[in-house]
């Protein structure tokens, strides 16, 4: 939810029940007042009544509105008093029921009493009500429009850096900007946001590069001591006196060696795509490409006795670094070759712009979704180095490929689409 | 034959030098570029062995020094960048092979020989081992004078044995070898059993020795008595 949308919500919350209260105690102010307003006017009447009857030379009756509600009536002696009473009449003009305010009062003069009674219709409730409700209806239209006017306002301007800075925050990315420059602003908490920002920003792309750097001088350092470590060991296997065992031993460390030597050179290759140090590309056929990788990785996974089939309907070009090409459909060979059972198949298809390679094989032992992950690999595939789908996932993503996978009657296919 | 090393790694260089040695070379090493340049400009050499990265310098600059002068040695670039890059750049500036570190001895033993090889163009071009005869420009073998059609993997497998013969191969190092730029990317080296199978069969059936002993839980030794 927008922040604007949000303060309105709250200013709405807060608002409506001091609008209700508001509006009670409008009620009851009101309507006392006017019942005071009535009461007095009722009053004033009954004053003047009293002073005609101080003229009057003999009791009479008098009628002083056509409905005979009021009026001045001769009444046996009576102590002077006077009260209101409120009632209720049907009005036969209007057809419903009508407030009267009513003063009884009882006056003695010239040893004559007289009842007077005074009535005046009072603004019935349902009325003031409806007055009360359409005029907070009103001025809750009025708050609601002045706080979207206001807050569109502050959105607008009050905002204005807060949006740019985030806008330069989602537009940001390690990879490719060095340093993001979060500009001054007059607001003193924007300012300290950016101020705060641009030094995160600038240690978070030191520590990444160094971090790359190192990653780089790492692998590269470790080659030279890996060369030794394998010549060593070529010219320990001639020595003729070696026992059974003792070559078991070599054999293993052979081993270990070679696989450190792959995982190195893999983690060096990852390090340097992601570093875009491949720049230069050139038009590369993928027919030709996969045919003869095709080949390559037959004469290898031989034993297996897999049946491949190909069925390359488009010609496709692609413009691409031809060793991360090679990378790109070979890792993906050798992925659907390795993985797959004895006599099992293997179908590249190249069509829709899209490279097609689909596999038989045991489902996955893990999530699908960790499939592109480093060092992700299946249980049974210990030898594997886990890297192979990495690489290539690290290739579509800095060339805009996209690779998916799915898994459908125990075959695993991966398509590659290019734009 | 005279090859010179230069390589800044002094165990590395030590290794080479007694295995090129025993294998019956010349062999001169230089530790840092100016060294190298020195020994260049003031001895000829058949093969020189060149690390991209020295002291003092870049290796590739004393590939571009050699072609400059037109120096008759065959160069094979050594370069722990493990960088396609210098492999293009190195191949591209005239040097006659790549080989990235880590690297097997017989592999570097190969690459020499078959250096060797193409810059004799005078005398026998064909390498004859007893009664295995091979000629390396049609790629063809022959035992005892009758031909032996092989697969272009057999035909590799054989040429690295005789190259590296009375060698214990490993099957990591002879899978390396074969399967050339993918070997990355292969874990299992068990293929090289399909291939070694058909090849002594085809051997034997023209009534050549079996020289390929297995030595157990390693690999292999061309072995020639």
């Amino acid at each position: 939810m927008k922040l604007t949308t949000k303060t309105i919500i709250y200013y709405l919350l807060i608002s409506l029940p001091l609008l209700l209260i508001a509006g009670l105690f409008s009620y009851y102010l009101i309507s006392s007042e006017l019942k005071d307003g009535t009461d007095e006017a009722l009053f004033k009447e009954k004053i003047n009544c009293e002073k005609q009857i101080q003229l009057f030379n003999q009791p009479k009756i008098i009628y002083l509105s056509l409905d005979s509600l009021s009026s001045i009536k001769p009444i046996v002696f009576t102590k002077n008093k006077f009260f209101y009473i409120d009632t209720l009449i049907y009005d036969k003009l209007e057809g419903e029921p009508l407030n009267l305010r009513i003063l009884k009062s009882f006056y003695t003069t010239k040893n004559q009493s007289y009842l007077i009674t005074l009535s005046k219709p009072t603004l019935e409730d349902d009325e003031l009500m409806e007055g009360l409700y359409s005029a907070f209806a009103l001025i809750i239209s009025f708050l609601l429009i002045a706080f979207f006017v206001v807050n569109w306002f502050i959105a607008k301007i009050l905002w204005k850096p807060f949006y740019t800075t985030l806008q330069q925050l989602n537009n940001y990315d390690l990879k490719n900007n060095a340093f993001t420059n979060f500009k001054n602003v007059s607001t003193k908490e924007f300012q300290q946001l950016n101020v705060a920002l641009n030094k995160m920003t600038e240690k978070i792309y030191l520590d990444y590069a160094q971090q790359k750097q190192f990653t780089e001088n790492a692998s590269h350092e470790m080659q030279t001591p890996l060369a030794i470590i394998k010549i060593a060991l070529d010219n320990l296997f001639q020595s003729p006196n070696l026992k059974e065992e003792e070559l078991l031993i070599l054999q293993n460390i052979e081993s270990a060696t070679n696989k450190l030597s792959q995982l190195n050179k893999a983690l060096l290759l990852l390090t340097k795509i992601e570093n875009n140090q491949f720049n230069t590309s050139q038009k590369i056929n993928l027919n030709a490409l996969i045919t003869r990788l095709v080949n390559d990785y037959q004469l290898i996974y031989e034993a297996k006795n897999v049946s491949l089939s190909l069925v390359l309907n488009q010609e496709i070009t692609i413009q691409l670094n031809p060793i991360l090409a090679e990378l790109l459909i070979g890792n993906l060979i050798n992925n659907a070759y390795k993985h797959n059972m004895a006599n099992g198949t293997i179908e590249i298809k190249l069509e829709n712009n899209s490279f097609i390679i689909s596999n038989s094989g045991n489902e996955l032992s893990f999530n699908k979704n960790d499939l592109f992950k480093r060092f992700k690999k299946d249980d049974t595939s210990k030898d594997s180095l886990g890297l192979g789908l990495a690489i290539v996932k690290s290739i579509t993503d800095n060339y805009n490929y996209t690779i998916l996978y799915t898994d459908t009657n125990s075959q695993h296919v991966f398509t590659l689409k290019f734009n | 034959m005279k090859i010179l090393l230069i390589e800044d790694e002094p165990d590395l260089r030590k290794a080479i030098k007694l295995f090129l040695h025993n294998e019956g070379y010349t062999i001169e090493s230089a530790d840092d570029f100016v060294k190298a340049l020195e020994k260049i400009n003031n001895y000829s050499y058949d093969c020189i062995l060149v690390d991209v990265t020295l002291p003092k310098g870049n290796g590739l600059d004393i590939v571009k020094h050699l072609k400059a002068c037109n120096s008759k040695a065959g160069i094979i670039v050594i370069s722990a960048k493990n960088s396609l890059d210098d492999k293009i750049e190195g191949l591209d500036i005239g040097a006659d092979d790549y080989l990235p570190k880590p690297f097997h001895l017989s592999e570097l033993n190969a690459r020499i020989k078959s250096l060797i090889r193409r810059r004799n163009f005078d005398g026998n071009k064909n390498i004859v081992l007893n009664e295995i005869s091979i000629n390396p420009e049609n790629r063809s073998v022959s035992v005892n004078n009758e031909e032996v059609i092989l697969t272009s993997k057999e035909y590799d497998l054989l040429l690295y044995f005789i190259s590296n013969k009375n060698r214990v191969l490993s099957k990591a190092n002879i899978a390396e070898h074969l399967v050339g730029d993918h070997a990355d990317q292969i874990d299992n080296h068990d293929f090289i059993y399909t291939h070694l199978k058909n090849l002594r069969k085809k051997l034997i059936e023209k009534g050549c020795t079996d020289y390929v002993q297995t030595i157990y839980g390693i690999g292999y030794n061309f072995k020639i008595l």
